[in-house]
């Protein structure tokens, strides 16, 4: 397997087969005397920005920190949660019960449950 | 038997999915400033896009993602970016042109200032994605599309000279007004090659669950459906050729653009050009906002679907929600319909080659199509493509300056 290629960037779902963002990012843990292991896989939008540039990075947290619907900490799963690599990433959390998805809730009760045939 | 109503199906569906405003505008633009002469563009167009859609309906059966995921996911986000703000910029112009199609439809028909239209047309666009499933905007809207044939229909009765019509057939550049003819031309081009066709086609594809079972349907419809749609280009642009050439009308507005039918049906062609204008560019303006919702929704991974109820899928119907409202205040506050129309089609020409690169390293990766990767032949039209898109990138905006 190739890490970048086959796994970053790549939609990841949830043990129901939900859609819960993708992997943003790759979190490799060095040991003393052994060799580095994979420890995370990150999903969310300041992991995102700091790979485009990291200006836009610092912005997004602020922004996240100021209005956003959590903190700007980015969701992290164990590597050992992970059930399967195709090109889809399975893991074995739920969604709904995660952070990855507090943006889709608070537009889902704030806004979408408001309008008219939206609940 | 299940097979054959769906080819049928997405035969119609195709046809309404080709023809738009651009496709429309830009036919009649030709056939009343070139007569014949730029039928050309319009087949090597469909030849391409043909292809194109082909290979996102067999990336989508085949591997179960959307091109736009593939995109995302073979070349990493920092390079799909780079088409994803590309194509929303360029959806964004598209769909305001297809609002402004719908809204001067209707005021041919009532007279009432296209302006005043916009709101209200973006409200019916808005209320059938809300409410309405996949299906019923596939199949429901893209039936009434079929009112489009009359322009076929139109040409037969004013009997064009064949021969002038194989004539066409030859990209031959004139001597005057060359600047003119080419940027046409490259509207033609980049009103038939729109990118959002292939990733609304390869998202639709994975709306109606296709497999790999579905390979044969996906080549009939992708090849007959735009080919019947191309058929109803080539109408407009002999039919404006026939009628509004002799007479010297150049199409500077749609209400020149609506005298084209007039002499072959008398008042009834005014109306049925209004409602062809009209029924295809809504059909359009659905594809255009849905287009939006599913690359955005596909570049982050969040949960997306027109089948879905809008509380399932709450980022993915906000986008489009959001979007059509924005787009129809190009058409509020009064922009020329049919100047944003042949600008956004030069536009799309510009942000070809990012959106059909991706194609050729796409199909030919086994982990997304298997056994089902292109051949030598689907190859060289990939790469005959890119090159041509890569020149039409380059000509538009000069084109655009000098003839447009």
């Amino acid at each position: 397997m190739d890490v970048i290629r086959d796994v970053l960037d790549n939609q990841i779902v949830d043990r129901n087969q939900r859609k819960m963002g993708k992997v943003d990012g790759i979190v490799i843990e060095l040991r003393d005397g052994q060799p580095p292991r994979l420890a995370y896989l990150e999903t969310g939008a300041t992991t995102l920005a700091q790979r485009l540039h990291p200006r836009l990075a610092r912005w997004v947290a602020a922004v996240e920190r100021q209005w956003g619907a959590k903190n700007s900490e980015p969701y992290r799963i164990p590597w050992s949660k992970i059930r399967n690599i195709g090109i889809d990433v399975e893991v074995d959390v739920d969604a709904e019960q995660t952070s990855a998805l507090a943006y889709e809730q608070w537009l889902r009760e704030q806004v979408i449950k408001r309008i008219p045939g939206g609940s | 038997m299940k097979k054959l109503l769906e080819i049928a199906l997405g035969i119609v569906t195709s046809i309404g999915g080709f023809l738009d405003v651009g496709a429309i505008a830009t036919a009649a633009e030709a056939g009343s400033a070139f007569g014949f002469h730029l039928i050309w563009a319009i087949i090597l167009g469909t030849i391409c896009v043909i292809c194109l859609v082909e290979m996102s309906g067999r990336l989508a059966a085949v591997s179960q993602h959307t091109l736009a995921d593939a995109v995302r996911e073979r070349f990493g986000f920092n390079f799909y970016i780079l088409p994803l703000v590309a194509e929303i910029i360029v959806d964004f112009l598209i769909l305001g042109a297809e609002i402004g199609g719908v809204c001067i439809a209707l005021q041919l028909v009532t007279g009432i200032s296209f302006q005043w239209w916009a709101l209200p047309v973006a409200f019916a666009i808005w209320l059938l994605l809300w409410k309405g499933t996949f299906g019923l905007i596939e199949n429901g809207i893209s039936v009434l599309g079929l009112v489009t044939l009359v322009f076929v229909v139109a040409t037969f009765k004013l009997h064009p000279a064949l021969p002038d019509v194989a004539e066409g057939l030859l990209p031959i550049v004139p001597q005057q007004d060359t600047t003119h003819y080419l940027f046409i031309a490259v509207a033609i081009l980049g009103a038939l090659i729109s990118p959002y066709l292939f990733y609304f086609y390869s998202s639709g594809a994975v709306e109606d669950k296709w497999d790999a079972g579905y390979l044969g349907v996906n080549r009939a419809v992708a090849g007959l459906g735009m080919g019947f749609g191309s058929i109803v280009s080539l109408g407009v642009l002999i039919v404006a050729a026939q009628v509004l050439q002799p007479r010297g009308i150049q199409v500077d507005s749609y209400e020149q653009a609506a005298l084209m039918l007039t002499q072959p049906f008398g008042y009834w062609g005014f109306i049925l050009f209004a409602a062809s204008l009209g029924i295809a560019c809504f059909g359009a303006a659905l594809e255009v906002t849905l287009d939006t919702a599913y690359i955005t929704a596909q570049a982050f991974g969040w949960n997306w679907g027109e089948n879905l109820h809008p509380r399932e899928a709450a980022r993915f119907s906000f986008v489009y929600t959001v979007f059509v409202f924005l787009a129809s205040l190009l058409m509020v506050v009064g922009i020329d319909p049919l100047q944003l129309t042949l600008f956004s089609m030069a536009l799309t020409a510009v942000i070809l080659p990012i959106a059909i690169l991706p194609f050729l390293v796409l199909m030919n990766d086994r982990q997304y199509v298997g056994e089902h990767r292109n051949g030598w032949l689907s190859n060289s039209v990939v790469i005959f493509t890119i090159a041509l898109s890569f020149v039409l990138a380059i000509v538009a905006i000069p084109l655009e300056i000098l003839g447009g």
